[in-house]
């Protein structure tokens, strides 16, 4: 049951060929047998899952009208809302926190009938590249478990990965979406900025966070995004775009599509990687794509940028864990002022700590100018040179991440780690829709991915380019040691 | 723009409200020292008359009745917090204890 699509779940619920309870118990007993050494899940809802599962069992049994993904599990990132439920973010901080309401999106997810199933590991804060800033215990890959599942969405990347849930849930800021569904070969999107809400989801980057989903097809991202992408009067930066039909048309070919590639940009990648991306061009071509230069040589600022920015918007956001109101309080302050400083001593890990410090530093006094607007500026180039390039292209086509997943501990520069997220921060700086597809493998044979980016609001036509890529690539997506 | 040393490192400390133990110290300076070095990279773009991106979405100013809306209990708030004494947060005195 866990090699069927969402869709095809959805499906076979729907024409009875499968209970609710069935599926919410196979894919609880999943998570069971393997979340423990994947370390993907920080909760388990399964309390909630069945209450959920008999409910829609009943409800179609009285023939009432189900929604849109009626009976599919879903495991959410544990930095959005579930009311009633404990939100971690990863953190210490918040090891008691319990949601007082429900973030949009899983709102949204339930009232289509989803069966929310568990709460997925990350960064802590959502802050890092490959799970290992987790407070509690790192997810792992399961293409090969001594590499890391990519991050910050990591937990949900390798949950979907090995089939202990058929779609998830992860957060984007500088590629948490993109970045660890390459490293697990699944599909994972990073909608408009604003497309999908973010009320519920805890801030980390304000300007750059977006929602979106994981799926190990391209089919279910389009099902999912049909729920999720909606209007919200709780976050005002949420696009008032009525639902659109993502599953609608899903082509098969790239005809009279112009797709940008910044050759430029990718010279100093690893050659075999490089190898590799050509080869999929050559299949965009196939498809009837026609592929363009495009000069994005402007993107080798963007992580000095994206540093720059995330870490300022995560220093004031992350001001309101302060001990007093919520989260872990110090024992040990005895003062007022304790509270504080012990707290996000004792409550904060340290790559948590160290971007509140930066984040501190380029806002303040004497230096703002320098750091803070100078960013803001050439962010504002890059914004340009893609409003640019999308006059003359549909799509623009690039890499996910520089390498495939690599083992836990390699990298312990924390610019040579900021720099897994070369190619993917840019669409977040500018606000763009971009996926990540599964496109191969590397010569350790674990997985790559390749990613499109559009112009704002134009999701169905990353989907559409993703989809049509996905059928001819034909890409296994399936993990020996899960199937 | 300029470089970071162990002064920046103990004044941010004090703005950002955040302690750190001696051995978390070093390690968090020199990557500090790595960071601000590389983002220094930016300096060489020109920017004079650009203009800040201050935002990124398309939408500005929505805006919406301004009635009142769904309101958190006071009991639901209250139940995240490490302490409380009649319906509000306590925290210990702001005045410390003399020695």
């Amino acid at each position: 049951m866990h090699l069927l699509s969402a869709f095809e779940l959805r499906k076979r619920f729907e024409n009875g060929e499968l209970k609710a309870r069935e599926i919410a118990e196979h894919f609880l007993a999943r998570i069971d047998k393997h979340s423990k050494n994947l370390g993907s899940f920080l909760h388990v809802l399964d309390e909630r899952a069945l209450k959920k599962a008999d409910e829609l069992d009943l409800r179609k049994s009285k023939g009432e009208k189900l929604g849109l993904l009626a009976g599919i599990p879903i495991a959410i990132k544990d930095n959005m809302h579930i009311k009633g439920e404990i939100t971690t973010c990863g953190s210490k901080f918040l090891t008691n926190y319990r949601a007082p309401f429900d973030a949009s999106v899983c709102k949204f997810l339930e009232d289509q009938d989803a069966i929310l199933i568990g709460k997925t590991n990350l960064d802590e804060f959502a802050m890092g590249s490959s799970n290992e800033n987790s407070a509690f215990f790192p997810a792992k890959n399961p293409w090969n478990t001594e590499c890391v599942p990519g991050g910050s969405s990591g937990g949900s990347a390798a949950a979907v990965s090995a089939r202990l849930a058929p779609l998830a849930t992860g957060s984007d800021t500088g590629g948490s979406i993109r970045q660890p569904a390459s490293f697990c070969g699944i599909v994972g999107y990073k909608p408009t900025y604003g497309r999908v809400s973010r009320y519920g989801l805890v801030a980390f980057g304000s300007s750059l966070d977006q929602i979106g989903p994981f799926a190990t097809c391209v089919e279910d991202i389009a099902l999912i995004m049909e729920a999720i992408a909606r209007p919200c009067a709780h976050d005002s930066t949420s696009i008032s775009h009525p639902p659109e039909s993502f599953l609608e048309n899903l082509p098969t070919d790239l005809k009279g599509k112009r797709i940008g590639v910044p050759w430029k940009f990718l010279e100093e990648m690893d050659a075999k990687a490089l190898e590799a991306f050509k080869a999929n061009i050559e299949q965009l071509k196939a498809l009837g794509a026609e592929i363009v230069d495009v000069d994005l040589s402007i993107l080798k600022y963007s992580i000095a940028i994206y540093y720059i920015l995330a870490t300022a918007e995560a220093s004031t956001n992350l001001a309101r864990f302060d001990g007093i109101r919520y989260g872990v309080r110090s024992p040990n302050a005895k003062a007022l002022e304790d509270i504080y400083d012990f707290s996000r001593d004792e409550g904060f890990g340290k790559e948590v700590k160290k971007r509140i410090l930066l984040g501190t530093h380029v806002l303040s006094s004497g230096y703002k100018d320098a750091y803070y607007k100078k960013a803001q500026k050439v962010r504002t180039l890059i914004i340009e040179r893609y409003n640019s390039i999308f006059k003359e292209c549909d799509l623009i086509s690039m890499p996910v991440s520089p390498f495939a997943a690599f083992k836990f501990g390699a990298i312990t520069d924390p610019i040579q780690m900021y720099l897994q997220d070369i190619f993917t921060v840019s669409a977040n700086l500018a606000g763009l829709p971009a996926i990540s597809v599964p496109a191969g493998f590397d010569h350790n044979k674990m997985p790559v991915g390749l990613q499109f980016l559009a112009p704002q609001m134009k999701d169905k036509t990353v989907i559409d380019a993703a989809h049509a890529f996905e059928k001819s690539a034909k890409i296994p997506t399936m993990p020996e040691a899960f199937a | 723009m300029s470089e970071f040393n162990q002064e920046n490192l103990n004044s941010l400390k004090k703005l950002a409200r955040i302690k750190i133990p001696a051995d978390e110290e070093s390690e968090i300076l020199s990557h500090m020292e790595k960071i601000v070095g590389y983002v220094n990279l930016l300096s060489e773009v020109d920017t004079d008359n650009v203009q800040i991106a201050t935002h990124v979405s398309q939408n500005l100013n929505v805006l919406r009745e301004d009635n009142i809306g769904e309101l958190l209990p006071k009991e639901t708030f209250l139940a995240n917090a490490p302490d409380q004494i009649g319906g509000m947060i306590r925290t210990p005195p702001v005045l410390k204890e003399p020695e």
